[in-house]
């Protein structure tokens, strides 16, 4: 019990020192995540919205699909990102494995259909009179999906929050596509499985609690942001 | 001559077997109000959609105010006109945000829409509710505001559907003394839905129905004025009295057709109000015959087929009609 406590005690020294390489480390995992969250949004916002209002065979089945991939295991989408990206990969020649880019297309992977689904049961969701009043009220198509997203952002944004949290707190994809390379490639969660097999408990901890706090700070965030808006 | 404000040539629309609007022309005057009356699923609703753009007919042709409105310019013409929904809906922003929106669409520059939405809101009285969000609103408010964002867009062409169904009872007679004034003003031309034939006539200066898809301009019946007499209970026209149940004040009654009786000979019942007349029109209509009584005033009756046999109607028979205090139905 003592070893547990001290430990906490050295987590929060290393966290109140500012310590750099710890710091770092955070600096990458946000980066990457923030990145794949923006990327994947982008692409599942509008493709989402043309999904949810448009009828075509084998809608059910894409959404089941989706379903299922929501619950994605990431070393499966690890594995699969390896063999595409590895030397001997489809897209060896793009050197791309062992790099934060790499980590990032894993985790949009992983993401994306989080995003989508979401973005699709909040349209679907959505009350049929926020299209008809802005067709009536004389939008162009292009106007009234401006104005369909603007009224469904918190269910847009709650998408966007889930995804943030599952990205940043993945293992699988970062470790098999980045590598942990220290002062690169290493993220949270890597550092995480590294430090502790390495008996360095109270980074490791640290870290920990720093990914707890990032977590925090992102919902504060969003219930503020709904409580303004209301 | 004017041009009219819709002309509808050949117009049809449909689903699949079911055919709701089949109209071979009509046409809508410009600067007049039009009730489109009717039993709920007539097709009114239907009706409106097109004339609002919203959906497309089958076939045929609408003219609006002489130009021909065809399916790569619906659009365009759908910004010309305001329609008003049963059910409005806001957006989640603010009250005077809402009612710049439209503005916003057509890109009109912020300041001259913060000033004409201004103006708005002080001719609506909605000065209290200007910064408030949508979700603060209350219902009657929600639909003042939904009016407010239609009105400040000044469209030729008001459509609005069932507004006296669904508006806020606190509300109501606030819009019906809007649709007046515009009336009188004859800057606009107001299209509206409702299933009360009695109150439609009131506001309309023509009243129309749909039949199998068939538009029909309807007579008004049974509306009369006049002044009540507290003290006799009675509603005088000036050429017969009304008996009306206990009210305060009233200049403006109707009476339903289906709830006068009518009889060959003077009734011994609960009605108390009773009046000897003449026949003076008969007309089939669907499955039911309309009866014309002059009385004084002149009637209009709703009977049955088998009632119409049964009584031996025809023109020029001395009848009696009665109906109760509460078949009265007090419109202002």
């Amino acid at each position: 019990m003592n070893y547990f406590t001290q430990s906490f005690a050295d987590a929060f020294q290393l966290i109140l020192a500012l310590d750099d390489e710890l710091y770092f480390v955070v600096w990458t995992s946000l980066k990457i995540s923030v990145l794949s969250v923006a990327i994947a949004a982008m692409l599942c916002v509008p493709s989402g919205l043309l999904i949810a209002s448009s009828k075509f065979p084998g809608k059910a089945v894409l959404q089941s699909i989706l379903n299922t991939l929501m619950a994605l295991p990431t070393v499966v989408v690890g594995l699969l990102m390896f063999g595409l990206l590895g030397r001997q990969g489809p897209l060896g020649e793009w050197g791309l494995l062992y790099t934060q880019t790499a980590i990032v297309m894993g985790q949009c992977i992983l993401i994306i259909p989080i995003v989508l689904n979401m973005v699709i049961s909040a349209a679907n969701t959505a009350d049929p009179r926020i299209r008809s009043t802005s067709i009536a009220l004389g939008a162009s198509r292009f106007q009234q999906n401006m104005i369909f997203i603007s009224e469904v952002r918190f269910a847009m944004l709650a998408a966007i929050v889930a995804s943030f949290g599952r990205a940043i707190g993945e293992v699988g994809i970062a470790m098999m596509l980045g590598g942990n390379i220290e002062g690169y490639t290493r993220t949270m969660t890597t550092a995480i499985a590294l430090e502790t097999s390495k008996g360095e408990f109270e980074f490791a901890l640290a870290l920990g609690i720093l990914l707890l706090l990032v977590a925090f700070i992102v919902n504060v965030f969003l219930e503020k942001f709904q409580k303004l808006n209301k | 001559m004017k041009t009219a404000a819709y002309e509808l040539n050949q117009l049809r629309f449909g689903y699949h077997n079911s055919e709701i609007v089949n109209i071979d022309h009509y046409s809508i005057n410009d600067g007049e109000i039009l009730a489109l009356a009717g039993p709920n699923g007539s097709g009114k609703s239907t009706l409106l959609n097109l004339l609002s753009f919203l959906t497309t007919p089958v076939s045929g042709e609408i003219r609006y105010f002489g130009e021909a409105v065809r399916q790569n310019t619906q659009a365009d013409f759908r910004r010309r006109v305001g329609y008003l929904q049963q059910h409005p809906y806001l957006f989640n922003t603010t009250v005077i945000e809402n009612i710049e929106l439209g503005m916003k669409l057509r890109g009109i520059n912020r300041q001259l829409r913060h000033g004409r939405a201004q103006t708005m809101i002080e001719q609506l009285n909605l000065g209290k509710l200007a910064n408030k969000r949508a979700h603060e609103l209350s219902g009657g408010e929600i639909q003042k505001v939904a009016l407010a964002r239609i009105l400040v867009l000044e469209p030729f062409v008001l459509i609005f559907d069932e507004p006296f169904t669904y508006l806020d009872k606190s509300f109501s007679g606030e819009f019906e003394k809007l649709l007046l004034a515009i009336r009188e003003n004859r800057t606009q031309t107001i299209i509206f839905s409702s299933h009360d034939y009695l109150r439609a006539q009131l506001i309309a200066d023509r009243v129309c129905s749909i039949h199998h898809g068939k538009l029909m301009d309807e007579a008004h019946v049974n509306l009369f004025h006049g002044k009540y007499s507290k003290e006799q209970g009675m509603f005088n026209t000036g050429n017969i009295s009304i008996r009306l149940s206990e009210i305060d004040d009233v200049e403006i009654i109707a009476i339903e057709p289906t709830q006068i009786v009518l009889s060959r000979t003077e009734l011994d019942s609960s009605m108390r109000n009773r009046y000897r007349g003449e026949i003076i029109s008969l007309h089939a209509r669907n499955d039911h015959i309309e009866v014309t009584v002059q009385s004084g005033e002149k009637f209009q009756v709703i009977i049955t087929r088998a009632a119409l046999d049964e009584l031996g109607l025809t023109i020029g028979l001395p009848v009696w009609i009665s109906f109760k205090s509460s078949a009265v139905r007090v419109l202002r």
